[in-house]
């Protein structure tokens, strides 16, 4: 038997919450969303005034985080340098487009979280990403202190 | 030129929040989808343990009910059983006979809809009209 970790509604949320406290209004409305590391949506939220295509390609952004493993960014580069186009993964989710990062828990892809919506999403879904290494952080302090300390 | 009309995030909140108060123990974790009146996404989630098929269920639930402007299942029994028809008619493989899909309108038009899946889908649709009901938009 193995034992995996994935991505839970409560970090999800707190996940999310950590984009739209990043985002600032003139930037325009977005969505977020955040997948586990199978690609299965697991948190979705979407401001008024974003359409339609934000929304699939927040989703996506967060499935090729998750299942490829690699932030969106970093996976445009590396496939280019590959000599490689996305055509290659046979996958209409997988996208090169910036803004989705993949999270991480004890080491392990545990999700991705993906937003669409302005010209700043890498950044803004950094800002996620942050907020669900920071718990991750969290737990590993706890786990590690001895009792009384930390 | 026309205006669409959606129901907007906050509406989607309040849904959200007295749906998961209405949830009990003895519930299953649930999926929740709340879509547009085009069956887009605006609010979802899935609690720990709920199945990611629940959610893919939920969306096309939420998808069918915005789309044929129908409870999915008065979808089913007034119009897939009565009239003999089967989903492939549609020619839309999000079309979902399932029930725990219900319609919001707002003077008479579609703005949205809102699925479940999780429990029994009799049970997935009383929890949807929790959140129809917590919208409170004039039908």
């Amino acid at each position: 038997m193995i034992t995996r970790l994935s991505i839970g509604l409560d970090d999800a949320q707190t996940a999310a919450a950590a984009v739209f406290a990043a985002a600032t209004a003139a930037q325009g409305p977005i969505a977020v969303a955040v997948t586990d590391a199978e690609g299965n949506l697991v948190f979705l939220e979407r401001q008024d005034g974003t359409s339609a295509v934000n929304v699939r390609n927040a989703e996506r952004k967060a499935y090729t985080a998750g299942v490829i493993g690699r932030d969106t960014s970093m996976f445009q580069l590396q496939i280019t340098m590959d000599g490689r186009t996305v055509a290659d993964w046979s996958d209409s989710m997988v996208t090169t487009l910036s803004g989705g990062w993949t999270l991480r828990r004890q080491s392990q892809v545990i999700g991705g979280i993906g937003v669409s919506g302005t010209d700043d999403d890498e950044r803004l879904a950094l800002a996620g990403a942050e907020a669900a290494a920071k718990i991750s952080v969290d737990e590993w302090r706890k786990h590690r202190s001895p009792p009384g300390e930390g | 030129m026309f205006e669409l009309h959606s129901l907007g995030l906050e509406d989607a909140k309040r849904a959200r929040d007295a749906i998961l108060a209405a949830t009990t123990p003895a519930d299953n974790p649930i999926a929740l989808m709340i879509a547009d009146e085009h069956g887009v996404p605006v609010l979802s989630l899935r609690q720990d343990g709920a199945a990611p098929r629940m959610l893919r269920r939920a969306r096309a639930k939420a998808y069918t009910s915005a789309n044929v402007g129908m409870d999915t299942v008065v979808f089913r029994d007034e119009v897939v059983k009565a009239k003999a028809r089967t989903l492939t008619d549609w020619g839309d493989p999000m079309i979902t006979s399932l029930q725990g899909g219900v319609v919001l309108r707002a003077n008479g038009k579609v703005v949205g809809a809102i699925a479940i899946s999780g429990n029994a889908t009799s049970r997935d649709e009383a929890l949807a009209r929790k959140g129809i009901a917590a919208i409170g938009l004039p039908a």
